[in-house]
């Protein structure tokens, strides 16, 4: 290459190019990283009644009389905590193809024990409720307020690729400073701190740990499990002998809920959404939790029905959690590791008589436990076909 | 006894350029795919390369989607999210009857597997049944009911029918109701039914292929219009005319079945003599011991003489050699010495032919022994009298209506022409076809029809023999079963449903003492899906009615070139053109797929300079030619069920119609033509040939013996082996398999080479279909190929078959050259594909010297170019969910089926059992019609395998004598062992 080629690069057209070019890939980016701009709570379509509801909702409204806010109970985007009541957006739907009568009603003739408590003393008139009404009513059309993620990480990683940058630009042409190593170290620590970030970042792509979605009913297996002591096979009735450990089907969920239609959390208004299903004939789209990778296949059966594994050994202590969250990384080296290291029941299970080496090198005392990756659990194609 | 084996006649004229050229044309077809086909370039590459980067990084940060889980509102019993369930069903399609087991997951029909209670498919099923599956999942079928192709509803469409046929009724126009056999006993119900109704219609049977002369024979020789039941397993002597009973005649599984059973050396002591004379190189013809090239044309004198040859052994003197086949005073003598253990069969559709068959079959006391009465088979029941009938009152204009059920005359009678304009004129015509083809879319209404998984039903195949149908999906469209359609159109408003059992109250539950509730009958034989009733001998006694006149009309052989029109064994007669999985599947003669093509003999060929591709012009027609083997001279040979107009994307316009050749001669259509004219021309049609595909390099792979041989030494033949086990060495270590060692014995003896087990596992595995394009570009990913050997004289040579998959060697050569680990071998001694961590360096194929590997050299799947069902959700729907379906860039392989045996394993370990020899099966294994195949443990010195084999990692331990591996002198110890063919000449 010429040297005048080289200083092509350098000529301002070619430099505006580059910031097209970067431009053009910030826009590419996906939006999460920096956050929805976009507001979901515009007043495109408002009136005051929607605007009036909205600040009522929120215990803006009105000054002189004193009352609780709405959205410190029905919260208007999702928590990281639990929360038992309805959010907003879910009373929102409830009411939104229901009249302004029966949402006072429902309001101020409270249902069930926990809503009776909390819904004393309100002192609403009729036209506060026309406001929440049609706040409500416009939330449900534009849908749940989402919240804006933080994007601590981004800035992070931006603001050690300028030191980075500085340093590099230090060492090369500025030579200011008089220690070198400063702008060495400087750099090497940025482009460490990056790399590290990458590294973490590439390594969870794809795994959820600790994923814990909000679920279209506040189902709590803590209450469940860890109440009730409700075994787990009651409701993943398919555990012990399919791949799929299954999820139950509404009808049985009315077994039980076909009496019980109060929970002490949640008063009426989650049990309501089964019962719903029920008569309407809708299944509940729940938000899957444990999503293997791709190419994978998994059997509960085998690991429930033959192994006779604990859930708990995977799902985690699932009866002290109000919100199902995945307890394992469920990565590979998860699955290898714990083969490793789990026996299997080499002398009960009629099976394994097929083993004869090992069953004469375990009676030589040769070997002294079998564990599941000596029959072989850890080759590809036990889980890749 | 060492043959030199040919796989073309250029490689055995002079193999070493062959290969040369061979190699040369594979390195410039390699080098076109990388530099021309794309006209890619170092700068495509770098836009590329920067397109990638940028992708990643917007793919890295995307967030996994959020998926869904939706329960059943109320779970049905029998269904299990995550488990197979198996309904027992029965399959009939043209004229092909099978007794069947449905696998159905979460739903949804996935494959289909043979019955090993049915008496008559005794688990074994065709390719075609194999691929009826994905006929459910088309999307050419009608969508719902029609008229002057509108949508209509099924209420307005009852009505103008029904009011139609009043009115026809009213003037007396007859109204002809025109269907392929019926061997449903309910259904014939119906009809008659309809017919109490409407007094003017009509029923009359065709059949696209018929045994209208065998029936009519058999109504002069027996009294009795009937096709008798064939023991190919009790003869010592099959003499078979033209009659590919192995491929395509009449019912071929079951005759498969029988005959292979006639000839296991696995565990017998006995063989069968098999003589095949006939022109074109058929199955039969291939597995046949002594095949004898004959013109169609010298068939009836050849019976002639047969009869004749056998009359002097029985000490009458006549004259006899008219035909010119010298061979035939050994068969005759062969056949005279095995008196009453011999079958002779024609496949011929000439009633004096068949009167000559039935007259030696009588004079060799075969009546009675081989040949039974007692279970007559009824899947062809029509005869050319009552179609040529219908035709002239049609064209005629005496018809007021013609209703069609499961027949396309249009397209598959030499009159079809005559018909399409015919039906113009009549005022009702109606179609129960559940997809379009050339007949029904000449159809005034449709009421469109369910595939037959979709359908309940019942079968009466062979006479006595039951079995029933139930529908294992609900309908996918807008679709009515045509018992039910018809049950309407009769005034009667009860369910076919309840109209079958019913029926089967009425006339089954009554004749049988086992069960004291119709319930618990009914329960039992829907789970079996078959019910046998004792069999009642009729007591026909044989006359020579007509016999004297059929034998001086054999005429000698004419010196003219002439046709033959054949079946194929995946098309068969067309029914099933849109298939694009059969339409892939390469013949098992020609290796060919998605074409028709004229086969000429090698003489002729190489005298006039013809070449496979080349095109010459038969009778004026252009054709493509493929140079056959054993093609009798003068003689072409073309499928039939090509060239369809009306059967969907992928079928319409592949290859070409022979149908309209077929001579009607003396009321019966003649699969053959005399004195046909044949023109050389210049040009030239690529035809997707994969006969040198996979090729082994000219290496001993194919071993045989003769049966004298064999019983002498049972290692004749595999001389090779010995002396490669004396010379094995390794530096390897001794492979260890703690467990199970799976191996796969193949005996080439049993292998007819029909195809059922390529489209079993493409089936079961999810293999795509790619393309008439990209097989000629040697990428056809069929994980088990049949290969195809010739030995001897090109006019006549010896056939062997070699299913050939992944050979799972304990010292493969694959696995130790993949640089990512992708491959490696399990506790198991399989050797594994993970093709998650494939970067499809492709080192492994190359590898491999048996060439099972393939390659994803494109996006087969969702990918628009690739038209044929994976790219749409209806067809994805035939997926198997326990496999992955493989992308672009990944090698693939015959994995043994390792989800089978991780599934029956699992099931073990539950009930905390060890595994039971045979449970595990793969899916070539499960429904192979010729039990050719047998999976088991190695390690396991009570199984089947064991004992063939032997243990593969033991050279101590041989198994059978016949045993031997492909290529074992590369010391790969390969867990496929192969049982050498054995042929029962008479030399």
């Amino acid at each position: 290459m010429k040297y005048a080629d080289i200083r092509k690069f350098w000529l301002p057209r070619h430099f505006v190019h580059y910031l097209v070019f970067i431009a053009c890939s910030l826009i590419l980016m996906p939006t999460d990283l920096f956050g929805n701009t976009e507001n979901q709570e515009s007043q495109s379509s408002s009136t005051g009644d929607v605007r009036r509801g909205e600040r009522f909702f929120k215990g803006l409204l009105p000054f002189g009389r004193e009352h609780q806010a709405c959205a410190s109970c029905h919260n208007l985007s999702p928590t990281d905590t639990l929360n038992w009541n309805p959010s907003a957006y879910e009373l929102a739907q409830k009411f939104a193809t229901r009249d302004i009568n029966e949402f006072t009603n429902a309001v101020m003739q409270p249902s069930g024990a926990k809503m009776t408590a909390s819904h004393q003393g309100f002192n609403l008139e009729a036209e506060d409720f026309t406001h929440i009404k049609a706040y409500l009513d416009d939330m449900a059309m534009k849908g749940p307020v989402t919240s804006r993620p933080t994007f601590f990480n981004l800035m992070l990683f931006l603001f050690l690729g300028l030191i980075l940058t500085w340093a590099l630009i230090e060492m090369l042409f500025l030579r200011r400073i008089r220690y070198k190593f400063i702008p060495v170290l400087l750099f090497l620590g940025a482009f460490g701190a990056q790399a590290q970030m990458v590294i973490t970042d590439a390594i969870r792509l794809g795994r959820q740990k600790a994923y814990a979605p909000d679920q279209p009913i506040k189902f709590s297996h803590a209450v469940h499990v860890g109440e009730q002591g409700i075994d787990c096979m009651y409701c993943h009735t398919t555990a012990d002998h399919s791949k799929s450990a299954g999820l139950p089907a509404t009808d049985l969920c009315m077994n039980c809920h076909v009496l019980i239609r109060e929970g002490t959390n949640s008063g009426k208004f989650e049990i309501a959404k089964i019962i719903e299903s029920h008569d309407t004939g809708t299944p509940i789209e729940w938000t899957r939790i444990h999503n293997l990778p791709e190419h994978v296949f998994f059997s509960h059966a085998v690991h429930v029905g033959a192994a006779k594994l604990d859930c708990a050994s995977c799902h985690g202590p699932v009866e002290e959690m109000h919100v199902m969250r995945q307890h394992s990384d469920l990565s590979m080296g998860w699955c290898v590791n714990c083969h490793r290291d789990t026996q299997v029941d080499f002398n009960d299970n009629g099976y394994y008589d097929t083993y004869i080496k090992l069953h004469e090198q375990l009676k030589a005392g040769e070997i002294d436990t079998i564990r599941a990756v000596n029959t072989g659990a850890n080759d590809c194609m036990r889980c890749h076909y | 006894m060492e043959n030199k084996y040919w796989r073309s006649l250029e490689e055995r004229n002079d193999p070493v350029s062959f290969r040369k050229n061979e190699i040369r044309a594979e390195y410039e077809h390699k080098k076109s795919v990388i530099k021309g086909e794309s006209g890619s370039s170092r700068r495509d590459f770098l836009k590329a390369f920067g397109f990638t980067i940028g992708g990643t990084a917007i793919l890295a940060s995307c967030k996994r989607p959020v998926e869904k889980a939706i329960p059943y509102l109320i779970k049905p019993e029998e269904v299990t999210p995550g488990m197979a369930n198996y309904y027992a069903s029965t399959f009939y399609e043209g004229n092909e009857y099978c007794s069947i087991l449905v696998k159905v997951r979460d739903g949804r029909p996935i494959k289909i597997e043979g019955n090993d209670l049915s008496p008559v498919s005794r688990k074994g099923t065709s390719a075609k049944v194999q691929a009826s599956v994905l006929n459910l999942y088309d999307d050419a079928r009608y969508k719902g009911p029609l008229k002057n192709n509108e949508p209509v509803t099924w209420e307005n469409l009852d009505k103008e029918i029904v009011e139609a046929l009043n009115q026809l009724n009213a003037e007396n126009s007859k109204v002809v109701f025109l269907t392929s056999t019926v061997i449903s006993p309910t259904f014939r119900e119906v009809i008659a039914g309809l017919q109490a109704t409407y007094p003017n219609i009509e029923w009359v049977q065709y059949d696209a292929v018929p045994a209208s002369g065998m029936l009519t024979a058999a109504k002069e020789s027996f009294g009795s219009a009937l096709i008798p039941d064939y023991h190919f397993d009790k003869a010592n002597v099959i003499v078979s005319f033209n009659a590919d009973f192995l491929g395509t005649w009449l019912s071929p599984v079951e005759y498969t079945k029988k005959y292979s059973s006639g000839r296991d050396l696995k565990t017998g002591r006995r063989m069968s003599r098999h003589y095949q004379l006939e022109a074109h190189m058929s199955v039969s013809g291939a597995n046949a011991d002594i095949r004898i090239p004959m013109k169609p044309s010298q068939e009836s004198s050849a019976l002639a003489d047969l009869y004749h040859e056998l009359l002097q052994l029985g000490g009458t003197a006549t004259e006899s050699g008219k035909s010119g086949i010298s061979e035939l005073a050994t068969v005759a003598k062969d056949l005279w010495e095995n008196k009453g253990q011999g079958i002779v069969v024609s496949g011929s559709n000439r009633k004096e032919d068949q009167l000559i068959v039935n007259a030696i079959n009588h004079i060799l006391e075969n009546n009675g022994s081989t040949i039974t009465f007692d279970r007559p088979l009824l899947t062809r029941q029509s005869t050319d009298e009552t179609m040529e009938h219908f035709i002239q009152e049609l064209t005629g204009g005496n018809l007021g209506g013609v209703i069609f059920y499961e027949v396309n005359p249009v397209y598959d009678h030499p009159g079809g022409s005559r018909i399409s304009d015919a039906l113009k004129n009549v005022s009702l015509s109606v179609s129960l076809a559940d997809r379009p083809d050339e007949t029904s879319s000449l159809c005034r209404y449709i009421a469109t029809g369910s595939h037959y998984l979709e359908n309940w039903g019942d079968a009466e195949p062979k006479k006595g023999l039951y079995s029933l149908m139930q529908p294992v999906i609900q309908p996918l469209f807008d679709s009515r079963q045509p018992e039910e359609t018809l049950l309407r159109w009769s005034g009667n408003s009860i369910r076919y449903y309840d109209f079958l059992r019913e029926f089967w109250r009425a006339e089954l539950y009554s004749r049988q003492s086992a069960f004291s509730d119709f319930n618990s009958f009914w329960n039992d034989t829907l789970q079996k899906g078959v019910y046998e009733v004792p069999a009642e001998t009729p007591g026909l006694t044989y006359n020579d009615q007509g016999l004297s006149s059929a034998l001086q009309l054999a005429s000698p052989a004419t010196d003219n070139w002439e046709l033959v029109l054949y079946e194929t064994v995946a098309l068969g007669n067309g029914k099933y053109a849109n298939n694009p999985w059969l339409q892939e599947l390469p013949d098992p003669m020609a290796k060919i797929s998605w074409d028709n093509f004229v086969s000429v003999p090698v003489e002729w060929a190489e005298a006039n300079g013809v070449a496979n591709e080349s095109v010459i012009l038969v009778n004026g027609i252009e054709m493509p030619v493929f140079v056959q083997p054993g093609q009798a001279d003068k003689t072409l040979a073309v499928a039939i069920g090509y060239g369809r107009t009306e059967a969907g994307k992928t079928g319409n316009n592949i290859g070409f119609n022979v149908f309209p050749l077929v001579q009607v001669v003396s009321g019966n259509r003649q699969f053959w033509l005399p004195g046909v004219t044949v023109e050389t021309t210049a040009k030239t049609y690529p035809l997707a040939l994969s006969q040198t595909h996979h090729s082994m390099e000219g290496r001993p792979i194919a071993r045989e013996a003769t049966f004298a041989e064999w019983q002498l030494n049972p290692a004749s033949g595999n001389e090779l082996r010995e002396d490669h086990i004396k010379h094995a060495t390794t530096l390897y270590e001794k492979p260890n398999y703690p467990g199970h060692h799976w191996g796969l014995a193949i005996d080439l003896n049993a292998c007819t080479g029909c195809g059922n087990c390529t489209i079993s596992c493409q089936v079961e595995n999810n293999i795509p279909v790619i393309g008439k394009e990209q097989v000629r570009n040697r990428r056809i990913m069929h994980w088990i190929r049949i290969d195809r050997y010739y030995s001897g004289k090109p006019q006549n040579p010896n056939v062997s078959f070699q299913p050939v998959m992944c050979q799972q060697c304990d010292n493969a050569p694959c696995e130790n050259v993949c640089p990512v680990a992708a491959t490696p071998h399990s506790d198991e001694g399989l050797n594994q594909m993970a093709y998650n961590r494939c970067v499809g360096t492709r080192y492994c194929l190359n590898n491999c010297p048996y060439r099972v590997r393939r390659f994803n050299w494109l996006q087969f799947v969702k990918n628009d170019k690739f038209d044929y069902h994976t790219n749409s959700d209806l067809g994805r729907m035939v997926l198997n969910p326990d496999v992955t379906v493989r992308s672009r860039g990944v090698v693939e392989k015959c994995t043994f089926c390792v989800q089978r045996i991780q599934d029956k394993k699992q099931t073990a370990k539950i009930e905390g059992r060890p595994l039971r020899d045979g449970e595990i099966e793969p899916a070539c294994v499960q429904s192979c019609p010729s039990s050719a195949l047998v999976f088991g443990d190695m390690n396991d010195n009570t199984s089947q395998v064991f004992r063939l084999i032997g243990k593969t990692t033991d050279p101590e331990i041989p198994g059978d004598p016949r045993n031997y591996h492909l290529l074992e002198e590369l010391h790969t110890l390969p867990s496929v062992g192969y049982l050498t063919k054995i042929r029962n000449t008479n030399t």
